[in-house]
């Protein structure tokens, strides 16, 4: 029982719904700054290689370097996108109430799935013009140089093929575009309308775009990650994956609503409450990625079958085994401890500031998935180091114009969404 | 608005911005407690009276079971080279699973606020320990010398001068299930205190006032008990939902560390838990459909809470497909000679009618419940259950014997085939849970009277506030 | 109420319909002043700990410290278990696998952090607590049915039982009533006595009989409960058995088989004889020999009736009890051979006891000289009744057959280490360990092992193929050895054994001049240790005796 009385709402066109200028501002910056860093990064990153080895090779570790680089910022960037995409999808599932102020920030992220697809058509690209510059299996002499047995390849390049990865990216991303457009566009009408039926529509549909969303997500883990080690395989990849991405998009969404209100946007609207919730989200969700990556590490260690261990092996010696390390310590016991108290998702600005944070280190989880693949196996260096970090924050901030202006054009709240009330009044017992 | 629904008992339609009752008709809180004390303060129906005598009955066959099996060896069961975890650990892994439905909707549902699980979480829960019991009983008889179970504990033997060996999956087990079980059982009685209290308050005779006085400690409804009781449940269900993860994914753990071809598959954890939770909630359909009808508490366990219910059993239904789906899939992708065939020989094998029979049940029948008009008939709610729990059965059977009796060494594959007392033990393990239930549904509140009447208490102040 | 007056008043409470209605006099009651308050509802009411001023519970913490004391139980207690006190190499996993250990840390952390919320729950609450004042009033028992209750205790500073009841009186209630002391007999009722003292009585009962039967003892075999696998029906070694018409549980071959791995052809390296020459000189004899290594041998005039004839004969000879022991072992060899028998005890004789038994590994139990000490007697292969010897009439292998190269003598010493020295002694003096044990018990029926540093045990008079029959087939109280080592690695201890001959009579010219220098400084070395400890031993005695002589 609440000591409240119902809030009163804001009309739609309040201010406070608008996206506050000093953000809308940093649009045009950060689109055409991030798409030079991301490129700077990415050119750095391509000049990595060692002085002892001959120019061709240089060349092609160079190449293979910084694709890997890019796809790291590319997947990062697209866990989170896909992240908010599950988060819009859950939430009409289960008719949720409490998170309607804060779904239109998810729903503007998810419909970064469309300029995705387009920053994805370079490591599409690189299947059609090179030979296993990124992906391995793409060279024709690879299993004949690692001596796999011909009748095994054979299977395998039926579904590692440049053809067939390519139709198959390319459906990933048709349905994740239909999936994000359609639930996008009804909540925008309803900015509009305020229609019920609206939400009705939503929730009448959310049950098969989740099934749709498990089986794409699950394959694409497999397609774009797990077969960068073309012969090791891990039934449990694409949960892993999504466990890494479904905490990133809660984290997003505290940081988000906390630098919108800090420039004055839903100040009434997103309560501590709402912080709470999510603080609790972010907490159980790490718990679920240790809880994932764990149980695939423990069931690969146990049974010691070296078809599956050799992925881990690259990951826990030298470097890596200090990425190793620092995953365990900074992504999970550390972020675990610091926000298991109430007193802690209780204040907005933890909540941000633990957000921030894990969205560094899912970077990091995201990295040690896929830049031990690279050939040379090491990170490159200072140079590569920094060359990944310029390539994914180029990219975020890209992404982030965009998001900005799409929230320009658009509310930054579901304004008329029936369960508005609800939401902004809720309270945690 | 009023709390009058059009049509009648029917809240399963719920307009967006208005949340449907979940307590139907002009109930009061004192219609509450009518409603649930009646069932354990009135004489036993006849059905009730007959339910009991037929499962008691199951478990007296199973009891003579035990004793039979301990007196000869457990030869008497099918289990016999290479499938020396026949039926026995099927049983238990089908058990373990059931019991998952109740901690989720006890914990997992509370921390999630689904206020929906209020009416049915006790009886969930009730469940739980039941199937729990039922659980541990087939590992502690499958151990072989069964007086001696005790080994597994970590004790200072005086005798072994030795201790267990932790880096077993097994002894993982042991803990999981033995934490899972007490657990259960703190946080099922620690639920019930105050609906204790309440039988206590109204009892009439001396000795029944006496007996559920004990049990309910005192309980005097003070508002700083209340602020303490609800923190030390709110926490109870926060250590209780990574726990019910825990336990099927230790239970897979049993299977997946292995080397076994079929078993040794990184998806297992997360596909054991959504198994689990699927068979579990197909069973709380399964008792709860019949129970609401014969005590007559259907206005406290609506459609709504069914419909509920059946979205749950689809979603993890889907689930569970898309990780056989997975399954396949990397056993061809990964191109790992004895993997490919361990999942060939499941499908086309000799246990073939096993896995469609497990894919129709879990896959195919589920997904009947995209159709509201099947999630809200009761019937076919109950059929389609006990199909799920066949199935969920049939999953742990292919598991366990397909993987078995074809394991590296050719010359000693063979076939399966199950005893007499395999089949009895089966059917007694049930005798075993429904005695329990029946008996629970006698002597103890059924129904989460106190956390009901807050729900309502929730209801009538939505009512009041009600037309934004 | 007034009877009630005189009873000791512990505060005073009002009844309510609704949460709405208790909350407002929950406000009004807080704002009034009153501290020691508590509202009794049927269910949470949220927002109530506000409206009353109640502060939050210390709970968390608490569950944070048993939480964290089960995480490290579980730590401590599979470390200790698996890695420290009782460590063991399981499935190729390090002592402590921390990857493995999680489960158990997690399921304990659990455990302990439930615990602490549900006991410490409890205990804060002050409950279990069966009498309580409020309790006192009848109408209090809808309290956990649909009533809610407001309550002002005495002990509240402000507590004016006049000024209380009117602030009540003034909220939306229409019950207010004072709350005394439970007058109820408090005494537990005798039956409840009883029970317990019947039930704890009955519960000593078999503690006691467990405790008598752990101090006692008794003649009685235990009582088997479980039999425990105590009464298995495999049968052990030498057991009878009524399965087969022979009696016997152990089963021989069967008739004409060879096991795997154990068909021989050359008959030269199985045996140490010169088999091309033996069949020169006693063919009769040397066919059986090729028979017992190849059941499948087929000869063209079957030897069975001369053969039997000779194996009465020798038979006979060795019953005279100074026989040669050599030629026992021989002819036990070949009598082992020679029936080919389905089944060996259709015709048990006394007098033939090696011919009972296929095994030519115990041929000196029916030797009744063996028990005599012969130590002084080192050569046993000369014939003492004028009869040739067996090392005359058989034609020893004079050169060992395998390759002598350093393998081959690592393996001879290995082996040598593994089975001759605990007798005969690392350096083949005859002083081995179990040797000396016997001497210091002064064992009876002891015989002495043979020193292997002795004229007659040399290549010249004991051929290398004496010197492995002897090995294979054992002399004296010596049991043969063909059982346990294989033919190979006694060919290798053969070669072995004249290494070590040879090195106790070597000269230091004869080695190569690159290592002379090192074994000298080796020799220098040992001696020097040697010295050392005799000079220790020395000064221990001494100091005994010095010691001795003080006390």
């Amino acid at each position: 029982m609440s000591e409240h009385s119902a809030p009163a709402l804001k009309s739609a066109d309040d201010p406070a719904f608008m996206l506050p200028a000093s953000l809308a501002a940093l649009r045009l910056p950060l689109c055409v700054g991030g798409l030079f860093v991301m490129l700077l990064g990415w050119w750095l990153a391509s000049g990595v290689g060692s002085d002892d080895l001959s120019e061709v090779e240089a060349a092609h570790i160079g190449a293979n370097f910084g694709m890997s680089v890019y796809l790291t910022a590319a997947v990062y960037c697209m866990t989170i996108v896909l992240g908010s995409l599950f988060f819009v999808l859950i939430q009409h599932l289960v008719r949720a109430g409490w998170s309607i102020v804060v779904r239109r920030i998810a729903e503007l992220v998810m419909v970064m799935v469309i300029p995705m697809g387009i920053l994805f058509i370079p490591i599409i690209g690189s299947l059609w013009m090179g030979d296993g510059t990124l992906y391995r299996w793409d060279n024709a002499q690879y299993a004949a140089e690692h001596g796999f047995p011909e009748a095994v390849w054979t299977e395998k390049i039926r579904w590692l093929n440049q053809e067939w990865f390519t139709a198959r990216t390319v459906g990933y991303f048709a349905v994740w575009t239909m999936l994000a457009l359609f639930f996008f566009k009804n909540s925008v009408r309803q900015d509009q309308t305020g229609e019920k039926a609206i939400t009705d529509k939503m929730q009448y549909w959310s049950g098969p775009a989740v099934m749709l969303f498990a089986a794409t997500t699950t394959f694409a883990a497999f397609d774009w990650v797990m077969s960068l080690a073309p012969m090791w395989f891990s039934t449990m990849f694409g949960v892993y994956l999504f466990a890494g991405s479904i905490l990133g998009a809660h984290c997003l969404l505290a940081v988000a609503s906390y630098v919108l209100q800090k420039t004055g946007a839903m100040r009434d609207e997103v309560t501590v409450e709402h912080y709470h919730d999510l603080g609790k989200l972010i907490f159980g969700f790490v718990f679920f990625w240790t809880y994932i990556s764990f149980s695939q590490y423990l069931l690969i260690w146990y049974g010691n079958i070296p078809e599956e261990t050799e992925w881990f092996y690259v990951r826990q010696v030298g470097t890596w085994g200090g990425v190793a390390l620092a995953l365990i310590f900074f992504h999970w016991m550390l972020p675990f401890v610091g926000t298991m108290s109430r007193h802690v998702r209780r204040k907005p600005g933890l909540v941000c500031a633990w957000g921030a944070y894990l969205l560094v280190m899912h970077y990091v989880d995201v990295y040690f998935m896929i830049m031990p693949s690279v050939e040379e196996g090491s990170a490159g260096g200072l140079v590569g180091v920094i060359a990944s970090i310029l390539c994914v924050v180029g990219m975020a901030s890209l992404l982030t114009g965009l998001v900005l202006g799409l929230a320009q054009q658009n509310k930054v709240v579901a304004v008329r969404d029936p369960r508005l009330g609800e939401s902004i009044a809720f309270e945690n017992i | 608005m009023s709390l009058a629904i059009p049509n009648g008992l029917d809240n399963s339609v719920e307009q967006p911005g208005e949340r449907a009752p979940l307590v139907l008709g002009d109930t009061t809180y004192h219609d509450i407690t009518e409603a649930v004390c009646q069932v354990a303060e009135r004489k036993p129906s006849t059905s009730w009276v007959i339910g009991f005598l037929v499962s008691f009955a199951l478990l007296q066959w199973l009891g003579i079971c035990i004793l039979y099996l301990i007196y000869t060896g457990v030869g008497v069961w099918g289990n016999q080279s290479p499938v020396f975890w026949g039926w026995p650990i099927v049983n238990f892994v089908f058990w373990v699973g059931i019991g998952h439905a109740g901690t989720l909707i006890s914990a997992i549902l509370f921390l999630f606020r689904q206020e929906w699980r209020t009416s049915i979480n006790r009886a969930a829960e009730a469940m739980t320990i039941f199937a729990v019991a039922c659980a541990g009983t087939f590992p502690g008889i499958h151990v072989g010398r069964a007086w001696l179970a005790f080994w597994l504990a970590p004790y200072p033997s005086l005798n072994l001068w030795m201790w267990p060996q932790f880096r077993s999956p097994l002894l993982w087990d042991v803990f999981a299930v033995s934490t899972y079980g007490t657990v259960s059982l703190l946080f099922w009685y620690m639920g019930m205190v105050p609906d204790l209290a309440t039988f206590r308050d109204r009892s009439t005779n001396k000795w029944r006032r006496m007996a559920y006085g004990l049990l309910s400690l005192g309980w005097s409804g003070s508002s700083r008990h209340w602020m303490r009781y609800e923190k030390a449940y709110a926490l109870l269900a926060a250590f209780a939902a990574p726990l019910v993860l825990s336990v099927h994914t230790i239970v897979s753990f049993d299977f997946a560390v292995s080397q076994v071809p079929g078993w040794h598959t990184t998806i297992f954890p997360p596909y054991f838990v959504a198994g689990a939770i699927f068979s579990g909630f197909a069973m709380v359909l399964t008792l709860m459909i019949p129970a609401r009808k014969m005590l007559g508490l259907e206005k406290l366990i609506t459609i709504r809470h069914l419909d509920n219910m059946c979205k749950i059993i689809l979603a993890t239904g889907s689930i569970v497909g898309l990780a056989y789906g997975t399954e396949f899939f990397i056993a061809w992708y990964g191109q790992v000679q004895e993997e490919k065939f361990a999942f060939t020989n499941r499908a086309f094998g000799p246990y073939w009618w096993a896995y469609w029979t497990m894919v129709t049940c879990n896959v195919i029948s589920p997904q009947l419940f995209w159709f509201k008009k099947l999630r809200t008939t009761p019937w076919i709610i109950v059929l389609i259950c006990i199909f799920v729990n066949i199935g969920m059965w049939f999953e742990r059977f292919v598991i366990v014997v397909t993987s078995l009796s074809r394991d590296y060494l050719p010359s000693a594959w063979s076939y399966f085939t199950p005893t007499w007392v395999d089949f009895s033990m089966l059917i007694g393990s049930f005798g075993l849970f429904f005695t329990l239930f029946l008996l629970f549904c006698r002597l103890m509140p059924v129904i989460n009277m106190a956390e009901t009447k807050a729900t309502l208490a929730k209801q009538y102040h939505m009512t009041e506030h009600g037309d934004q | 109420m007034s009877e009630k007056k005189e009873k000791t008043v512990h505060g005073v409470i009002a009844e309510y319909t609704s949460v709405d209605t208790l909350m407002a006099a929950c406000r009004r009651v807080r704002d009034a002043g009153y501290e020691k308050t508590d509202a009794f509802t049927p269910f949470p009411v949220h927002g109530i700990d506000k409206a009353l001023g109640i502060k939050p519970t210390i709970l968390p913490w608490i569950v944070l410290g048993a939480g964290l004391t089960g995480t490290a139980t579980a730590m401590a207690m599979q470390i200790w278990m698996n890695a420290i006190d009782y460590p063991y190499i399981i499935s190729g996993k390090p002592f402590i696998s921390l990857p493995a250990f999680m489960p158990v840390a997690f399921e304990l952390t659990v455990l302990f952090s439930s615990f602490g919320a549900f006991f410490g729950m409890w205990a804060l609450n002050g409950l279990p607590k069966f009498s309580n004042p409020v309790f006192t009033d009848p109408r209090f028992d809808r309290v956990t049915d649909d009533r809610f209750f407001l309550y002002i205790d005495s002990k509240d500073e402000q507590f004016q039982r006049a000024d209380v009841e009117k602030i009540l009186g003034d909220t939306e209630t229409d019950y207010v009533q004072t709350v005394v002391e439970d007058e109820s007999s408090d005494k537990v009722p005798k039956p409840f006595f009883m029970m317990w003292g019947l039930v704890a009585g009955l519960s000593i009962i078999p503690l006691l009989v467990v405790l008598k039967m752990r101090v006692s003892h008794s003649s009685q075999p235990r009582f088997h409960v479980f039999y425990d696998m105590d009464f298995s029906p495999a049968k052990e070694a030498q057991q009878y058995s009524t399965l087969f018409r022979d009696g016997r549980a152990m089963r021989p071959d069967v008739a004409g088989t060879v096991a795997r791995g154990e068909m021989q052809a050359d008959v030269d390296f199985m045996t140490g004889i010169d088999m091309s020459a033996l069949t020169a000189i006693d063919q009769p004899r040397a066919e059986r020999l090729v028979r017992r290594f190849n059941p499948l041998y087929q000869s063209d005039a079957p030897p069975a009736q001369e053969a039997k004839s000779e194996a009465g004969t020798q038979a006979g000879k060795s019953d005279d009890g100074d026989g040669p022991q050599d030629a026992k072992v021989d002819v036990a060899d070949e009598d082992a051979s020679e029936n080919k028998p389905v089944q060996p005890a259709a015709e048990p004789s006394a007098a033939e006891p090696s011919a009972a038994e296929p095994s030519a590994a115990e041929p000196s139990a029916a030797e009744p000289s063996a028990a005599e000490p012969s130590a002084a007697e080192p050569s046993d292969g000369e014939p003492s009744d004028g009869e040739p010897s067996i090392m005359d009439t058989t034609p020893w292998l004079d050169k060992n057959p395998l390759v002598l190269d350093e393998k081959t003598l690592a393996n001879g010493r290995k082996n040598f280490g593994i089975y001759c020295s605990v007798c005969h002694g690392m350096s083949g003096y005859g002083n081995g360990l179990v040797n000396e044990r016997a001497r210091k018990i002064v064992a009876q029926t002891w015989v002495q092992p043979s020193s292997l540093h002795q004229d007659t045990l040399y290549a010249d008079k004991y051929p290398d193929g004496k010197l492995f029959s002897t090995i294979s087939n054992g002399v004296r109280k010596m049991a043969g050895y063909s059982g346990q080592i294989k033919t190979r690695d006694r060919w290798a201890i053969v070669a072995y054994v004249r290494a070590l001959q040879l090195s106790q009579n070597a000269s230091i010219d004869q080695i190569d001049e690159a290592q002379r220098e090192g074994i000298l400084k080796e020799q220098a070395d040992a001696k020097k240790v040697l010295k050392e400890k005799a000079a220790a031993e020395a000064a221990k005695t001494k100091a005994a005796e010095a010691a001795k002589d003080a006390a």
